[in-house]
């Protein structure tokens, strides 16, 4: 059976991991213990304990805190419950006009501002970008993941989610 | 007999794919193979008639290829072939555009369902063609041949084998007819039609096509390729049965194919983690004014593309597209054929990269395409000349959608931003040999891919509907169409910004040589929305860039007095003002008047979408990009917050300690900039209950709430709206 040390895939998610060795598990049988040791790796790169139950984006995650199942940011910050659209509490940057657009885009044709939209959205209390939402004014914010978290960890995984923390009062 | 009796036909092949349809029905398994029989008796001599089958496939591509006179095939590879079942279930199949090895399938079974067996019969050495989207392909120069496979009298299999023509006889040359929208511009049909028998293909179907195209040479070779690589497989086949024998070869396929279908739920479950996934992409097209459209409905409009992807416990995988704009008067619209193909194409790139590859995989999936939308019209008129413009960007979203869930996994090395649209351009007119001509110009098969979760995209090296991509030898290119290129160049900063960038595209710059009548047309050309996106913070690739060509210009002048020539348009976009002469300018597909030989025409592909947050992009990284011409200075600054400079003998350098501290500053400029998201959407509310909108966007608006109520219900829960709400165009 195919399995990395932890190292391994720590260097492997931040990139780092020499090229050809990075090509040489992407062409190898998966390692089954892969999701264990990812969640090790990224529990070590934050700089909190509280225990992560899956990553949602690459500085996001699901994790059980003293204000219960959350999703939060890399840096501590919290979105509020997992269920709901973390990209609600947010702090959001719109780039609706050619002057903002440029901003990103400084040698290149521009969309056109009155049919599309760039919404960048930021934590506001690091200033990571999480996610860029580029789409038409006027629509809706996507909610881009609800897993399934208790068929994952029950039925894929073969072991039991644990309990939803309370919310400290 | 009486007239209302209805005829009783013997059609034993029709009778066994229902039955077989019936069977997966109730018992969840293709063809009702509970169990892997013959894997479980002997998996060695299993797999080993797998890998025999596979090499047949691979080896007849090849020698197809070789016969083929089109660049299409010969240099870029747009060729595939499969195996099939008697019922028209993909076994085995080649490399190369697998978007088809379903689409062929379909074909097969429209056939079987249809009665061919009656007429106008099924026999030994029978040649089937087909280039209908609405009966199983994507688009019309998409053309399939099939041919029965026959042991002791029985029909035990198909091979097909699919070709991308250059050239389908359309309203403007070339295969991706921008101008047809509807069927009847788009050019050559065959529809299921039986185009020959004892392995040869009929003199009259040849005249056809040579009297109907403006390049027959490549279609009717390409033919002779198809039946050349359909006899090589169907040959192959035969020894395969004359080692196993009959019994063994009706099993094995059948248990192939459940395998397939097991191994795709298998790798759901091992590689993602099930939920719904969500995302979007947009489409622009702009049309008005431009010359040859027909005002048959909107001349500028804008199409959503959302995307919802279910993987349920069972490793099943649900696409709906709920929501999408309906079909309309254009050529993009695609069919439920070319919806499934590029399901396949997808798949077999990110889930199916080991084990059987088959038809199975996409048994294991669903898709929900609305009826009357442009994944599904009820119209069997309309236009689908162009669909990939529409499918590469909804399928790009399928990759992102995917790739979240193999984030989450932890398999980040298979995150992948995805595929954009790479605009083609094709020609016709008058050939450098004076002979009349069309094609499609096939490099657009490079473009840039989006970015991995862990490093920068390949640059002018992916498309999505062919795996293989390849933009060709620039001298092959010269030798068939009427141009020269005096530059081809990378186009800096085309991919996605992001830490970790996508893939750059790049831009070609052509002199029309020895013709004074060039017709230039373009498709697939978004240019006023981002029809790509970024992943994780990263940005979407720019639009479509726009068209800048030079007619009449002081080129031979510039030339005789050695002075410099324009080789591309230059980082700031000026390099062809060094030249004088009528500078255009065009947004959206070029329909233009003719050019001739002395003329200057640029023509720039796309890139792919960033991933990450653009502030953690590697400054020394970025430093290599700016001096290798993938980003510029003025980008390295203002996107990224990287400060780089040219040293000694050009090589450029990232000032650390200056980058640091401009980083530092973005990063307070970003939070300060940004506001809550309640507070800006609160404003936002009031801004779409007033439809203070283009025309265009409400109108994408109210055609979606039409033909979705989920849509127009979700729509108003988000705005807070009420719900008698109608999105009417503000006054």
């Amino acid at each position: 059976m195919t399995a990395y040390s932890k190292d391994v895939i720590a260097e492997l998610i931040e990139g780092k991991l020499p090229w050809h060795d990075t090509r040489r598990i992407m062409s190898a049988y998966k390692d089954d213990d892969r999701f264990d040791k990812a969640i090790a790796a990224l529990q070590d790169r934050v700089k909190w304990k509280e225990p992560i139950l899956l990553p949602v984006s690459s500085h996001l995650f699901i994790a059980d805190t003293a204000n219960g199942r959350v999703t939060r940011c890399e840096c501590g910050h919290e979105f509020g419950h997992w269920k709901k659209n973390w990209k609600l509490s947010a702090v959001v940057l719109v780039r609706d006009s050619e002057e903002r657009l440029a901003e990103i885009y400084p040698t290149s044709d521009l969309p056109d501002p009155a049919w599309m939209e760039l919404r960048e959205f930021i934590c506001p209390s690091c200033g990571h970008l999480h996610e860029v939402e580029a789409c038409a004014p006027g629509y809706p914010v996507v909610h881009d993941f609800e897993p399934d978290l208790e068929g994952f960890y029950e039925d894929w995984l073969g072991r039991r989610l644990p309990p939803e923390p309370e919310p400290a009062a | 007999m009486s007239i209302h009796e209805p005829i009783k036909v013997d059609m034993p092949l029709r009778d066994r794919l229902l039955a077989s349809e019936q069977l997966m029905e109730e018992t969840g398994c293709y063809d009702g193979i509970t169990e892997l029989r013959l894997r479980k008796q002997d998996p060695l001599k299993y797999e080993t008639l797998h890998t025999k089958l596979r090499a047949t496939c691979v080896s007849a591509r090849e020698m197809a290829r070789r016969i083929s006179a089109s660049p299409g095939v010969r240099e870029v590879g747009e060729m595939v072939v499969a195996i099939y079942t008697p019922e028209g279930d993909a076994v085995a199949l080649s490399n190369g555009i697998m978007v088809h090895v379903h689409t062929m399938s379909r074909f097969i079974k429209w056939m079987i369902k249809n009665g061919y067996e009656q007429n106008p019969g099924i026999n030994d050495g029978d040649i089937f063609a087909n280039n209908d989207a609405f009966i199983g392909t994507v688009q019309v120069p998409d053309v399939m041949d099939v041919m029965p496979i026959y042991w002791e009298g029985e029909l035990v299999g198909w091979a097909g084998a699919v070709c991308h023509e250059l050239e389908s006889g359309g309203i403007t040359p070339g295969g991706d007819v921008c101008l047809a929208q509807e069927r009847f511009t788009e050019g050559l049909f065959v529809c299921a039609e039986k185009i020959g028998s004892n392995d040869e293909i009929r003199r009259d179907y040849v005249i056809r096509c040579e009297r109907n195209l403006r390049m027959p040479i490549y279609w009717v070779l390409d033919e002779q390729a198809k039946v050349a690589s359909c006899i090589e497989m169907r040959e192959g086949v035969k020894n395969i049965i004359r080692e196993v024998g009959i019994d063994y070869w009706k099993r094995v396929m059948k248990e192939f194919i459940e395998e397939g279908r097991r191994g795709q739920l298998a790798r759901a479950r091992q590689l993602t983690v099930p939920g719904i996934y969500r995302g979007h992409t947009f489409y622009g097209h702009v049309t008005e004014g431009k010359q040859g459209f027909q005002p048959l409905g909107p001349m500028d409009w804008l199409y959503n593309i959302p995307l919802e992807l279910t993987i349920t416990r069972d490793g099943k995988m649900k696409l709906d597209y709920e929501g999408t704009q309906p079909w309309g008067y254009h050529s993009m619209n695609c069919t439920p054929a070319g919806m499934d193909g590029g399901m396949f194409v997808t798949l077999t790139q990110h889930m199916n990269f080991e084990g059987l590859v088959n038809d199975g995989a996409w048994m294991a999936t669903e898709l929900n395409l609305p009826h009357g939308t442009w994944t599904n019209p009820d119209n069997e008129m309309v236009a689908t000349a162009t669909s990939w413009a529409l499918l590469l960007p909804s399928y790009g979203v399928f990759q992102r959608l995917l790739s979240r869930s193999f984030i989450a996994r932890g398999f980040v090395e298979e995150a992948f931003v995805g595929q954009v649209n790479s605009p083609m351009i094709e020609m016709g007119g008058t050939s450098q040999y004076g002979t009349p001509f069309g094609m499609a110009h096939f490099e657009c098969a490079a473009a840039g891919s989006g970015a991995l979760a862990i490093k920068d995209g390949l640059d002018t090296a992916y498309v999505g509907w062919n795996p293989e991509s390849d933009m060709g030898n620039i001298e092959i290119w010269e030798q068939n169409m009427p141009m020269v290129y005096i530059g081809r160049s990378i186009l800096p900063d085309s991919g996605g910004a992001g830490k970790y960038r996508g893939g750059c595209s790049f831009i070609s710059t052509w002199l029309i040589n020895k013709t004074d009548h060039l017709r230039l047309v373009t498709s697939e050309h978004s240019s006023r929305v981002f029809d790509n996106a970024g992943m994780c913070g990263g940005y979407p690739a720019p639009t479509c860039q726009k068209h800048r060509a030079v007619r009449e210009p002081n080129l031979a002048e510039r030339i005789e007095a050695r002075q410099p020539l324009p080789h591309g348009i230059g980082h700031d976009g000026r390099e062809l003002e060094l030249l004088e002469g009528e500078h255009v300018l065009v947004e959206g597909p070029y329909i233009e008047k003719p050019h001739k030989a002395g003329d200057i025409f640029t023509h720039s592909y796309n890139g792919g979408g960033g991933f990450g947050d653009v502030l953690e992009r590697d400054p020394v990284k970025t430093a290599e990009d700016v001096e290798n011409g993938f980003l510029t200075q003025a980008a390295a600054r203002s996107v990224y917050g990287i400060v780089v400079a040219e040293g000694e003998e050009g090589r450029w350098h990232a000032d650390l300690t200056a980058t640091e501290a401009l980083r530092r500053e973005r990063r307070a400029e970003r939070l300060a900039r940004a506001r809550p998201v309640a507070e800006w959407m609160a404003e936002q509310s009031a801004r779409t209950a007033a439809r203070d909108f283009a025309p265009e966007v409400c109108a994408m608006y109210r055609e979606a709430m039409k033909l979705s109520p989920k849509f127009r219900a979700d729509f108003i829960a988000f705005w807070n709206l009420p719900a008698d709400f109608e999105m009417e165009t503000a006054p």
